[in-house]
């Protein structure tokens, strides 16, 4: 089985709203994909059908299990979080890890213990949770995670609220402590640009559609930023770029599946950003 | 299912303090209690003739083991009610404060179904409370008794003859383990609403759990003119507190005619099992109260918590 996650028509209503609406993908094992939406994009709700959280309409199907109907053998295998603050505050250090080991028979409570060792967190085990930094909290709530011999890992906005520091060592450890091949990570976050390194696929979804779906290998092939000015912008516009804004007064121009090398004698080529990238996607699905 | 009900407790003792903080805080208010109330007996040996002390002046064994037991039922009391309102607030905390702390997440991405998450709470309300509280009872009868004979010794009497051995401890500790067991079974109907209420409430779980036992006896009598809910709550609360309320009655005429009630000197003689399982009444309380608890489950399972 190389696909972790198969999602076929899943869709989310809430009354009226349409928040999943007919969404079909596949997550492949040992990949690291990113979920890219705005604010209400349906983002959540489709992590929380994922994870079990919420039923939904269509098939879904995680490491083969129905997630709603089979959550308890799925959290074997799956390990989420959600946002820093959902660390029960009351809960002492070791009472969190005496827990966790004790429900969850994937749990090394040595792997934890030496992922500890290395934070701050380390000299805290008596502490409360409500004592700690938020950083220190994602500390040790992703030393507990990577702990989990679990085969898909789903982040929702892990390092919202955090500075930039707690940010990347956040990701740096998330590659080095849990990622393998044999592991999946599926992350969705605002700050876009700082996991695009770190992505082997992107998945852009707005208002409960997915509009691009694609490997970062791929995305470079299909999508060029061009930099141009004067004439050859004029001649580049006639190409049909699909989102154009202006830097430092030269024009840049995003194209998909371009031609390169017409495109070459316009002005410099780059990758374009997934930020960049998903912002124009947006407008253009607005438009 | 089971494995993982001694973490599940656990953790609800870690969260919960007050499960032990409670019955220990009164245990100890209770003994300093006994040890002022005999300082001051000390101070007026000649007028006050009451407390422990009085058992000493009374004519037979059967009389000092009714009276003593009778006085070691007092802490019982107070600690049970002390524990009454204890459940209260936990079972309407229980499945409440996991949602507004927002913890729930981390608490449903274990492998931890929600039906043995809310059961461990059932339990920790029904079985572990009255159990620490128990014990809790235990400890301040044999902290009052030994301060007593210290008192007694330093008065010149005999302890051991004049309390410890007319005190039927096994008897008394007995009746009460099973009867704190039979009340948690007999309100049960109650534990399974406010878990219910804890498990859907937005905010203010307490007054939304008592709102509908106030207001639909008053609804029912008005639209229906019947008072059948009424009663089945007059049933269920008011009808075991007059047994009680009686029953104290009866080991009080002690005092003024020195009759001897049988249960008082042996209480575990006042259990009957036969009788309170043969009850109608406490097999449909199990009913609603298992109805209630299946819906918190299936209410904690289904809410969708963005």
């Amino acid at each position: 089985m190389t696909s972790l996650v198969k999602a076929h028509g899943v869709s989310k209503h809430f009354g009226n709203v349409c928040a999943v609406d007919d969404v079909s993908f596949e997550i492949k094992k040992g990949r690291i994909m990113g979920l890219i939406g705005p604010n209400g994009a349906g983002k959540t709700t489709l992590l929380k059908a994922l994870l079990g959280l919420t039923d939904c309409d269509g098939e879904l199907s995680v490491l083969g299990l129905d997630p709603f109907r089979q959550r308890k053998d799925l959290m074997r295998n799956i390990c989420f979080i959600a946002d820093v603050a959902v660390l029960p505050r009351w809960i002492r250090v070791f009472q969190l890890l005496d827990f966790v080991e004790s429900t969850h028979p994937n749990f090394s409570r040595d792997k934890a213990e030496a992922l500890l060792e290395k934070t701050n967190v380390s000299a805290r085990r008596d502490s409360r949770v409500r004592e700690l930094s938020k950083g220190m909290v994602t500390q040790l709530h992703l030393s507990i995670i990577a702990a989990i011999d679990a085969r898909l890992l789903i982040l929702d906005e892990p390092t919202l609220g955090l500075d930039i520091i707690f940010r990347k060592e956040f990701y740096a450890n998330l590659l080095s402590d849990y990622f393998d091949e044999e592991r999946t990570i599926l992350v969705t976050t605002h700050q876009v640009e700082e996991i695009e390194n770190i992505l082997t696929d992107v998945m852009f979804i707005n208002e409960g559609r997915i509009i691009l779906d694609t490997t970062m290998d791929s995305l470079a092939d299909s999508y060029v930023e061009l930099m141009t000015s004067g004439e050859q912008a004029s001649k580049a516009r006639n190409m049909g770029p699909i989102a154009e804004r202006d830097i430092f007064g030269k024009s840049v121009m995003l194209f998909e599946r371009p031609d390169r090398g017409r495109l070459g004698e316009l002005g410099e080529l780059h990758t374009p950003s997934v930020a960049d990238l998903f912002v124009a996607k947006i407008k253009g699905a607005a438009a | 299912m089971i494995a993982n009900q001694i973490p599940l407790i656990r953790r609800e003792l870690w969260e919960h303090r007050s499960i032990f903080v409670t019955p220990i805080v009164i245990g100890l208010i209770l003994s300093l209690g006994v040890l002022m109330t005999e300082g001051m007996l000390t101070a007026h040996t000649a007028e006050v003739d009451i407390g422990i002390a009085a058992a000493s002046n009374l004519p037979d064994e059967s009389h000092r083991s009714a009276v003593i037991n009778g006085l070691l039922f007092i802490p019982s009391v107070i600690i049970l009610i002390g524990m009454s309102i204890l459940v209260i607030f936990y079972s309407l905390d229980a499945l409440y404060a996991e949602r507004k702390d927002k913890s729930i997440l981390f608490w449903r991405s274990l492998p931890v179904t929600d039906a043995e998450t809310v059961i461990s709470k059932a339990l920790t309300a029904a079985l572990v409370i009255p159990l620490i509280s128990f014990v809790a009872i235990i400890a301040t009868q044999l902290i009052s008794m030994i301060l007593t004979s210290i008192w007694i010794m330093i008065e010149g009497g005999n302890a051991i003859h004049l309390i410890w051995e007319p005190a039927s401890l096994v008897s008394l500790w007995a009746a009460t383990l099973a009867g704190m067991l039979m009340l948690s079974l007999w309100f049960s109907p109650f534990l399974g609403w406010f878990l219910f209420v804890s498990a859907f409430a937005k905010r203010m779980p307490l007054l939304l759990a008592a709102l509908p036992i106030i207001m639909l006896p008053m609804l029912e009598n008005w639209i229906f003119g019947s008072k059948i809910f009424f009663e089945a709550f007059l049933l269920r609360t008011v009808e075991p507190v007059r047994d009680a309320a009686e029953t104290a009655k009866a080991s009080f005429q002690i005092s003024e005619n020195l009759r001897v009630s049988s249960f008082i000197a042996d209480p575990w003689q006042a259990i009957d099992f036969a009788n309170f399982f043969a009850k109608l009444d406490l097999w449909a309380g199990l009913i609603v109260s298992a109805t209630f608890i299946t819906a918190a489950v299936y209410v904690r399972r289904y809410r969708d918590e963005s």
